[in-house]
């Protein structure tokens, strides 16, 4: 086990918490499997890889130094993730500080078992915190005296008070182990859904990297809770691949969910700063030089003009820019860029992310319901029905008149978000590409789960990364979204007549609700 | 050189049974703690010994023959001469008749058992009377977990759901102490239940609804696994038996309920 305190990162301050340690690969049994296999590698974005060779290293840096490999994590303090390990302090005790044995007195805050023989040692304060205590762990600790010795070097001598962790990042390397073993396959090592049985699959695995997750009890506007995630990995996403872990053991689930969030960080981390990075693309040199092209064939067009009518005073056009220059111009533009602004680039994604993941654990950011649900009879499911028939809902354009998933907009040619593209298929997409089907209703298969309280928070909220919109707060009343929540958990259980059609198939209308 | 075989054939026999003699003490036997926690359980370690003891006899006497061969054929004088009994009637007689009776024996002794297993629940019995036991869950089985569904506390188990059936993944609660029927079903390929210390196992093929007839003795967790290779998951699907006495299953049943129906409403606290 070694730490490597990273000097450099631009994100460390001096405050005790935020500091940046690598945690070396203490034992590979997840990476091993049989065989050796490659060696676990994150890959990176599309967008990353498609930078100017400049910018490509600066992003590529600045994840290596904010979250390390597969084998040699980096746990950044800055991030809302519990990388675990037991917090102790110095105390004065009879045997006193002595720093010839290196050996103190300390009291610990949480889990004794973490103070085991080779458990790595951090020095939070005091003489030893910084760069030269990087190699310290411990040798022997005495629950009795609890009296703790290390191995490393003796000076400088910690001071009573000083604080130290001990097995910092214990729970992130047993998350890794975790992951490996039961999610790697599928969800790949960056957690980019790309592992290798996920070709295989139907819906496609989950890609962590957009920090999107579908099924949440989170305001629309939030992140994932820790809570969610556990659930999903608890009992599953039926209707899709994900299977139950539900007896992984509590410590073993709680890791893997500190994992996938950590993984979704790195990946949105790297989205965002891809983002900040927009202009030193390939592409969008090619553009300014395509650009720069147009503009002088045009300009060229004008000043031919001129000269034909004579006037000897023209200006001759600028040539237009070449592929190389505008490169050279770039790489420039960006050690400018680097040398000012990235690092406060990088600061400002990571509070954005930090920011984010912290307040989707919050109280604030779940959805509860004001009311209670109203009682399932037969009115209630007709409200339901007529609000999911209505256009303030709009339900049925997607799920069908029916519930069977099967609305008219599963037959459109919709636009690629952001762009007047069309995607090559008819049909609704997700946020991550993928051909997307409106739930069928009537199968009684609840992917975020099968409470009320889930499909509640399904109309409340919406789906995120998906074409579900959220209808509360805004659109419908808590008692409106339980009349919905009413009729659609019903759908299983009636096999609704088809409505009449005329010979030509048009749907008659007799019991649609009158508009007003 | 032909004494070193005949005590190497010897020898290894004695090793194969020393190591079966002692193999339950080494927990190389049964799974778990080695008894069998359901009533037909029990019968099918009964028979599984009675099959031990037929072949162990028989492993044991061909070798002390083929070991006794061997070494007569070693320290045979050049002046004796051997014995050709090749084409012996009555001899090929008695080795077709005698495993064949054994087979036959077998064949007719187990006939309870594989009933009880698998026949008399849909069947009968000498009074007239159906013993089916009561269906407590609909297993099913897909790529990689095992999904369940159970009726609603006092209400039998409908082919179909019903709204207030109860769902449960990878933990198969049952109550404990009598006979239970799990339909078994799959959702996609072929699928096996096997729960060891309960010693049953069924396949569960597509679009077939299997009655699988067991009971459970103890209050406790038994492990459950699926025993047929059903894909890339298929180590995945390690699962639970959760068998519990009536109250405490009829308990689980309201509070799993409870938590399937939770609107998520909470009163907010009143300040005091």
């Amino acid at each position: 086990m070694m730490f490597r305190h990273s000097s450099n990162h631009r994100s460390v301050t001096t405050a005790p918490w935020q500091l940046v340690c690598g945690l070396a690969l203490g034992i590979a049994s997840g990476l091993a499997g049989c065989g050796t296999g490659p060696k676990a590698e994150f890959s990176y974005r599309e967008a990353t890889q498609k930078m100017i060779p400049v910018a490509r290293k600066a992003i590529k840096d600045t994840l290596e130094d904010g979250f390390g490999t597969p084998h040699n994590l980096v746990a950044w303090e800055r991030f809302p993730v519990a990388y675990g390990g037991a917090k102790a302090s110095v105390v004065a005790a009879a045997e006193g500080v002595q720093p010839a044995s290196k050996t103190i007195s300390v009291s610990v805050e949480g889990d004794v078992s973490k103070l085991a023989s080779g458990a790595s040692v951090l020095w939070l304060t005091g003489s030893r915190a910084g760069e030269k205590a990087a190699a310290d762990t411990v040798d022997t600790y005495d629950t009795k005296t609890k009296t703790l010795t290390w191995s490393g070097s003796a000076e400088p001598a910690p001071g009573v008070g000083d604080v130290l962790i001990v097995g910092f990042g214990h729970a992130l390397q047993k998350g890794r182990a975790v992951y490996m073993k039961n999610c790697m396959h599928c969800h790949g090592v960056s957690g980019d859904g790309n592992g290798s049985t996920a070709q295989f699959l139907n819906p496609r695995p989950r890609d962590y990297r957009l920090g999107v997750f579908k099924f949440t009890s989170t305001l629309s506007a939030e992140k994932v809770s820790r809570d969610d995630l556990h659930r999903v990995v608890k009992y599953g996403i039926p209707g899709t691949y994900m299977p139950s872990f539900l007896l992984l053991g509590e410590e073993e689930t709680k890791s893997v969910v500190e994992y996938v969030r950590w993984l979704a960080m790195r990946g949105e981390f790297e989205k965002r700063t891809d983002d900040d990075l927009g202009d030193f693309t390939e592409d969008s040199i090619v553009d300014t030089v395509k650009k720069s092209k147009t503009a002088f064939d045009a300009a060229k067009v004008a000043y031919d003009a001129t000269l034909k009518a004579g006037d000897k005073d023209a200006v001759k056009p600028d040539a237009p820019i070449k592929l190389t220059d505008a490169r050279k111009i770039a790489t420039e533009a960006f050690a400018k860029f680097q040398a000012s602004d990235l690092d406060q680039a990088v600061e400002d994604t990571a509070s954005f992310l930090a920011e984010a993941w912290t307040r989707a654990d919050d109280e604030a950011s779940r959805i509860a319901p004001t009311v209670p649900r109203v009682a399932d009879d037969a009115a209630s499911r007709e409200r339901g029905r007529l609000l999911y028939m209505s256009d303030k809902t709009k339900c049925y354009t997607c799920h069908g008149l029916l519930g069977k998933g099967n609305g008219a907009a599963t037959e459109d040619f919709w636009k690629k978000p952001g762009t007047e593209e069309l995607y090559p298929r008819r049909g609704l997409h997700d946020a991550w590409g993928n051909p997307l089907q409106p739930r069928n209703l009537t199968l009684g298969q609840y992917r975020g789960g099968r409470r009320p309280v889930d499909v509640f928070r399904r109309l409340y909220a919406g789906i995120k990364g998906t074409p579900m919109p959220g209808f509360g707060k805004t659109a419908l009343k808590d008692e409106e979204i339980w009349d919905i929540v009413n009729f659609v958990m019903s759908l299983q259980y009636q096999s609704p007549q088809p409505a009449k059609t005329n010979a030509g198939g048009h749907v008659v209308a007799t019991d649609m609700p009158e508009a007003k | 050189m032909g004494k070193l075989w005949s005590l190497f054939f010897v020898f290894s026999a004695v090793i194969a049974v020393a190591l079966c003699w002692f193999a339950p003490d080494w927990n190389w036997w049964f799974p778990g703690d080695g008894k069998a926690h359901s009533t037909l359980g029990g019968k099918i370690d009964d028979l599984f010994h009675l099959i031990l003891i037929i072949v162990a006899v028989t492993f044991i006497g061909t070798q002390a023959a083929l070991g006794y061969v061997l070494w007569r054929g070693a320290t045979i004088k050049p002046e004796e001469k051997a014995l050709f009994s090749h084409g012996s009637h009555s001899l090929e007689v008695i080795w077709t008749i005698v495993p064949s009776a054994v087979l036959l024996f077998i064949a007719l002794y187990q006939l309870d058992v594989w009933a009880q297993f698998r026949i008399k629940g849909a069947i009968r019995d000498s009074h007239g009377k159906m013993v089916r036991p009561e269906p407590v869950a609909e297993l099913t089985a897909r790529q990689f977990e095992w999904r369940i569904r159970y009726p609603a506390k006092g209400k039998p188990l409908q082919p179909k759901p019903q709204p207030d059936d109860i769902y449960s993944v990878n933990e198969l609660h049952i109550p404990s102490g009598r006979p239970v029927e799990v339909t078994l079903r799959t959702d996609d390929v072929q699928h096996a239940i096997f729960i060891p210390e309960l010693r049953i196992k069924q396949d569960a093929v597509a679009s077939l609804k299997i009655p699988v007839w067991f009971d459970a003795l103890d209050n406790r967790d038994y492990e459950m696994l699926c025993a047929e290779l059903c894909g890339w998951g298929h180590y995945k699907m390690k699962a639970k038996v959760v068998a519990r006495s009536d109250e405490d299953f009829d308990a689980w049943k309201e509070q799993a309920s409870a938590e399937q129906f939770d609107d998520g409403f909470r009163k907010p606290v009143e300040a005091k």
